[in-house]
């Protein structure tokens, strides 16, 4: 597998107004993306993923480190906004509503960034029609503005708008934390079949758990703008390592009063300001582990299985004694005897 | 917050949707909104329902469901041009809708309180929130300025802000999003109100902080024995922290049951394909899944859920369907329900 899309040591900080102090948004991060793959970035508001989703397409520039597409550097003249990498790196938003001109008819809008790539209007007309059937949208709809589709045909909208370039990196912001439970797993199951069908890399960003699971490939649980545990998305939902990990693992509610939601790492509190970070570990105020080597300095990443990183002194400790985080699990199989019995 | 022991009358099953008991009785309750050239649309539908003290009943419904019309509704404050067509607002022995504005206002705020999501746009960016909480105290309960105060540091250490004697001074811009959410419910509390309305109240919270909050809301309610509706479209909050699990489609109450039977046996097509939405299963999917075209909206048909059920027989399309009692207490608007061997 070669890597689409390889990123190193990213840090990027916001300067403050009329202050010394700088937003620390992203600290050191780094990952990869292979062609058909799906990376998830996991974390809570103010973890640093939609920045780092951003310094990925060259949208802001960072204050340090490497992002390589095919191995050439992302910068100010390199970037998804470039004439040589146009069409190549798409964006597909969390509001679809708020992405889409109300102006401009659905078909329109599809069609604008091969307008970009000034392609003929026979052809984009052509394109357009079949990326449409590819995503479920009716031919009728083309006609049609935002405002007469449901919030689930929008973002088939912003996903035809992003795949009609063939693009062979798509960063995902969110794309369905707006979206109803139903509409939200018909979108899911799409983005699903169009990367087994198109070979696209996904960059994926989200806070939801339970569709991370199902889409991602590998997981990145950001805490702070640090990837604090790496790995693949089999061994990070059954074998969380971090006591972040297996704190936010363990909060997430799946439809089911049954299932024992054992609080394994209970955190306190909330998250720190990213002005202000601590010198040692970012979760030392809130992990019950923690002792005088995590208030005194960063964690470096230990290696505990194949490509599988975790930063944190005592994930031996937060593991110990710990069957394997079976909620997801037990939830799928509970599930399908449930909904699998039912006559139709 | 794991699933605790029945506290509630409403648990030992057969609870109807409205009965004597309930703080609060909905009686079938009809709201609609004129289209300009059109006929109205009609938001909520001949609705029943109640809540017990101590009961926390969970409203499931996607967006256009009606949900929040309804909390609207019952709380006297329906934004214009919407219109309540029939039915009562029973509250505590009183007819909410024949009380004049002047009653209501004496009403919300201290017998009912509304908790909604976005907790900064509620709170007053220049008054300290010590202040804010003591307003209300002060505005409902006729009592002194100090003994106001007191009660509002008492309400922070409730809801279990850390420092809460620092915190009394300080101003909702200083405050996280999950501390803020604390202070609005502090303020929701502070008058011990005997029944609470939540829409979406956590939806913007971050899940570590989420789960906090909603066990800290649940012990308070049980606690004092308030009645409390939880309006979500999240149903996976409804099995860990609610007694009771309705779910509203168009403007009707499509099933209503005790949590435990409602995830155990989902009869209604829509509350398994909303389910099945969680699965990540593509067997179940297909099999109970049909996509939404447009935005949900009464369309006056026989079943709502017909156009979107993956099971229509000729009578769906012929008759509208009652809510019928098929266990004690659990109540489907269907005619032929999701059917499981015992």
């Amino acid at each position: 597998m070669s890597a689409v899309l390889e990123v190193e040591g990213l840090v990027k900080h916001f300067p403050i107004a009329g202050q010394r102090a700088v937003v620390q948004a992203v600290n050191g991060v780094g990952f990869s993306v292979a062609r058909g793959e799906t990376l998830a970035l996991v974390g809570e508001s103010g973890s640093g993923k939609t920045t780092v989703g951003r310094c990925v397409l060259g949208l802001i520039p960072r204050t340090q480190g490497a992002v390589r597409f095919h191995g050439a550097m992302i910068d100010k003249r390199h970037n998804i906004r470039s004439r040589d990498l146009r069409g190549k790196l798409q964006l597909v938003f969390q509001e679809p509503a708020e992405s889409l001109d109300p102006r401009m008819r659905i078909g329109e809008t599809i069609g604008e960034p091969l307008r970009q790539l000034d392609m003929a209007q026979v052809d984009r007309v052509k394109r357009v029609r079949e990326v449409a059937r590819r995503v479920g949208l009716s031919e009728a709809s083309l006609e049609q503005f935002p405002a007469e589709l449901s919030a689930g045909q929008q973002q088939r909208v912003g996903i035809a708008r992003a795949i009609v370039t063939s693009p062979e990196l798509i960063v995902l912001d969110e794309p369905t934390s707006a979206l109803d439970p139903t509409a939200r797993a018909e979108i899911i199951d799409l983005l699903i079949r169009l990367q087994k069908e198109l070979d696209t890399a996904y960059l994926f960003i989200s806070h939801d758990l339970s569709t991370v699971r199902y889409v991602s490939h590998r997981v990145a649980v950001m805490y702070l703008g640090m990837i604090v545990e790496q790995g693949s998305a089999a061994e990070i939902f059954s074998h969380p390592r971090h006591p972040y990990s297996i704190g936010l693992l363990s909060s997430v509610l799946l439809p089911n009063p049954k299932l024992k939601r054992e609080v394994r790492v209970d955190l306190k509190g909330e998250i720190p300001s990213p002005i202000d970070l601590p010198n040692g570990c970012y979760l030392a105020g809130r992990c019950p582990f923690v002792d005088e080597q995590c208030r005194a300095a960063m964690p470096p990443a230990d290696q505990v299985g194949d490509g599988h990183f975790v930063h944190c002194y005592h994930h031996r400790k937060a593991l110990s004694g710990q069957v394997a985080l079976d909620y997801f699990d037990d939830f799928q199989a509970k599930a399908e005897q449930v909904l699998g019995a039912g006559r139709r | 917050m794991n699933p605790q022991p029945a506290q509630s009358e409403a648990l030992r099953g057969g609870e109807q949707p409205v009965s004597a008991g309930q703080v609060l009785r909905i009686h079938g309750l009809s709201v609609s909104y004129p289209v300009y050239g059109q006929e109205p649309v009609k938001a909520i539908r001949d609705l029943d329902l109640g809540v017990r003290p101590g009961e926390i009943l969970g409203l499931v419904g996607e967006s256009g469901s009606g949900k929040t019309t309804l909390a609207r509704a019952i709380m006297g404050l329906l934004a214009r041009p919407g219109r309540i067509d029939g039915g009562a607002v029973n509250f505590d022995g009183r007819d909410m809708r024949a009380l004049s504005e002047e009653a209501l206002r004496a009403i919300r705020g201290r017998d009912i309180a509304m908790i909604i999501p976005n907790p900064r746009g509620e709170l007053d960016p220049l008054l300290t929130v010590g202040r804010q909480i003591a307003a209300v105290a002060r505005a409902h309960l006729n009592i002194t300025r100090a003994k106001a105060e007191e009660l509002a540091l008492e309400m922070l250490r409730a809801v279990q802000i850390p420092d809460p004697k620092r915190r009394f001074n300080a101003y909702p811009h200083e405050l996280s999003g999950g501390m803020a959410q604390r202070v609005v419910i502090a303020m929701s509390l502070v008058c011990s109100p005997k029944f609470i309305i939540s829409d979406d109240a956590t939806s913007g919270l971050d899940v570590t902080v989420q789960a906090q909050v909603l066990d800290l809301l649940r012990a308070l309610v049980r606690d004092k024995r308030t009645a409390m509706m939880f309006i979500t479209r999240d149903i996976g909050i409804t099995a860990h922290f609610c007694d009771r699990v309705a779910v509203i489609y168009a403007g009707e109450i499509v099933e209503l049951a005790p949590t435990g039977r409602f995830f155990e046996n989902p009869m209604h097509p829509y509350s398994v394909m909303l389910l099945a939405a969680f699965a990540h299963n593509p067997k179940l999917r297909e099999k109970w899944h049909k996509p939404l075209a447009s935005l949900i909206r009464s369309q006056g048909k026989a079943c709502e859920y017909a156009t979107r059920c993956v099971h229509v027989e000729p009578q769906c399309n012929a008759t509208h369907p009652e809510l019928r009692e098929l266990e004690p207490g659990h109540f489907v608007r269907c005619f032929v329900p999701v059917l499981r061997p015992a």
